[in-house]
């Protein structure tokens, strides 16, 4: 019993670590706005965590520029189990315009698996919400497989 | 016969009802009432009031990570003897009319348990060998030093106030001097000490204006940036079960003597009493303030409240 009380807490209770890899920004305003009143994600206990320690959700942002990819792969090394791993916006799922650059090493898939992916340059505050929804029923699943 | 009795009605006061599950259980409604009431403040919907125990629970679950620098068994250990000293100063507390322990010298007790969560959390986060939570202690450390000289000066002026030229700390007197001669609240020589009072609360759980030392947005909420799993859940508790605590020193020293004689009412009014002051003294001041830095802080402690509650110190030394 004390088992699924445990596995229910882990839908209601997702909290975020964002990550930018080179972004231009525009993603990190949309996931703020998330949090806003307007949209108000804590009304589902998303909340953003100061460090990858406390994290449930990874969301990742941005192209992945070779300065930042060793940062990304430490960071999510951190992240306690279970974790989710959100990509933001076009950026970390193709490069989007920065595709072919020197110095970008994209796409996100190749260094870790994506749980759930949002798409859009940059998605509206509405799919990142169903998007971070979404991960937080795999953390579900993903809880419920542990063993204890 | 008669001390095996004892032994079970003291582990039932310890393990259950002024202690560790009763304190936990009020802790956790005032933490999700705070999170309600500020998101309503601000425009928002906010989270339910029951989501402070389900990110304990989440917490639960998840994995717990020993950083490679980290000294395993004081890591581990200290969230637990924040815990333990927590649940231990709700029995020297009357909650209502019920007091678990009395002794003559209560209010010292509580002020020597109140401070262990605090150096819990410091010495946790130096074990764990982070920069960030260098930075974090060094902070906690100066807020401790800040809000620990008003609140003495608080407690002195009640012991005065109530004993006379021999001060009392003891806990029942304060309760019962209380019940014959009104809620020191409502003695106007105490108002700068409640007042004073009320102000020591956020600075001792931490909230909003005064989280230096866990401001998660500037250095990763300091002493806990390394702490995953359960025993970060445990140190969550702590917070929630200190504004129980607080809340509930403020309302046993200032409003105490307030009886119905039934002990279940007497114990809802003490928790309806309580939220109604973790609203006023932590939401309303979170909800219209930003961060402070540490220097501000400590100097708005030892200036303007320690300040108040040697106002009242005076007053009540000139026996008014």
């Amino acid at each position: 019993m004390f088992k699924k009380l445990v596995d229910n807490s882990a839908l209601k209770s997702p909290w975020i670590y964002h990550i930018n890899t080179g972004s231009c920004n525009g993603c990190d305003i949309e996931l703020v706005a998330v949090l806003t009143p307007r949209y108000d994600a804590e009304r589902f206990g998303f909340r953003l965590a100061g460090t990858p320690r406390h994290a449930d959700i990874v969301v990742v942002s941005g192209p992945i520029t070779s300065q930042s990819k060793e940062r990304l792969i430490r960071t999510l090394a951190q992240v306690p189990e279970p974790k989710c791993v959100v990509s933001l916006g076009s950026c970390p799922r193709s490069g989007n315009v920065f595709k072919g650059s020197y110095s970008v090493e994209g796409p996100l898939e190749k260094y870790v698996h994506v749980d759930v992916s949002v798409a859009g340059c940059t998605p509206k505050p509405e799919a990142i919400m169903e998007g971070l929804y979404k991960a937080a029923q795999i953390l579900k699943e993903k809880r419920e497989a542990m063993k204890k | 016969m008669f001390n095996v009795l004892n032994i079970v009605l003291l582990l039932v006061f310890v393990l259950i009802f002024p202690g560790a599950l009763f304190t936990s259980a009020v802790g956790l409604w005032l933490a999700g009432v705070d999170r309600k009431v500020l998101a309503r403040m601000q425009h928002r919907i906010g989270p339910p009031i029951r989501q402070p125990l389900y990110d304990f629970l989440k917490l639960m679950g998840k994995e717990t990570i020993i950083p490679h620098a980290a000294n395993k068994t004081v890591y581990l250990g200290a969230p637990i003897v924040g815990f333990v000293s927590l649940a231990m100063i709700m029995l020297f507390i009357p909650v209502g009319g019920f007091v678990a322990v009395s002794g003559s010298a209560d209010l010292v007790v509580i002020l020597y348990l109140i401070t262990i969560p605090g150096v819990a959390l410091i010495v946790g986060g130096s074990s764990s060998g982070s920069p960030y939570a260098g930075i974090g202690i060094s902070r906690e450390m100066v807020t401790m030093m800040a809000y620990e000289l008003p609140f003495v000066l608080v407690l002195l002026a009640v012991a005065r106030k109530v004993g006379g030229a021999n001060l009392v700390f003891s806990m029942e007197s304060i309760a019962a001097w209380q019940a014959a001669n009104g809620s020191l609240l409502f003695h106007w020589s105490m108002i700068p000490a409640a007042i004073a009072m009320l102000l020591v609360i956020p600075a001792e759980v931490g909230t909003q204006p005064f989280d230096v030392a866990e401001a998660e947005t500037e250095i990763c909420e300091g002493p806990l940036v390394e702490y995953s799993g359960a025993p970060l859940g445990l140190f969550k508790l702590n917070t929630a079960m200190k504004m129980f605590v607080m809340t509930g020193l403020f309302t046993a020293l200032f409003m105490g003597g307030l009886r119905t004689g039934i002990v279940v009412l007497d114990v809802v009014i003490f928790v309806v009493i309580c939220t109604v002051l973790t609203i006023l003294s932590m939401t309303t001041i979170h909800a219209v303030t930003a961060r402070l830095k540490i220097e501000h802080l400590f100097k708005f402690y030892w200036t303007f409240v320690a300040g108040m509650a040697l106002l009242s110190l005076v007053l009540v030394w000139f026996g008014l």
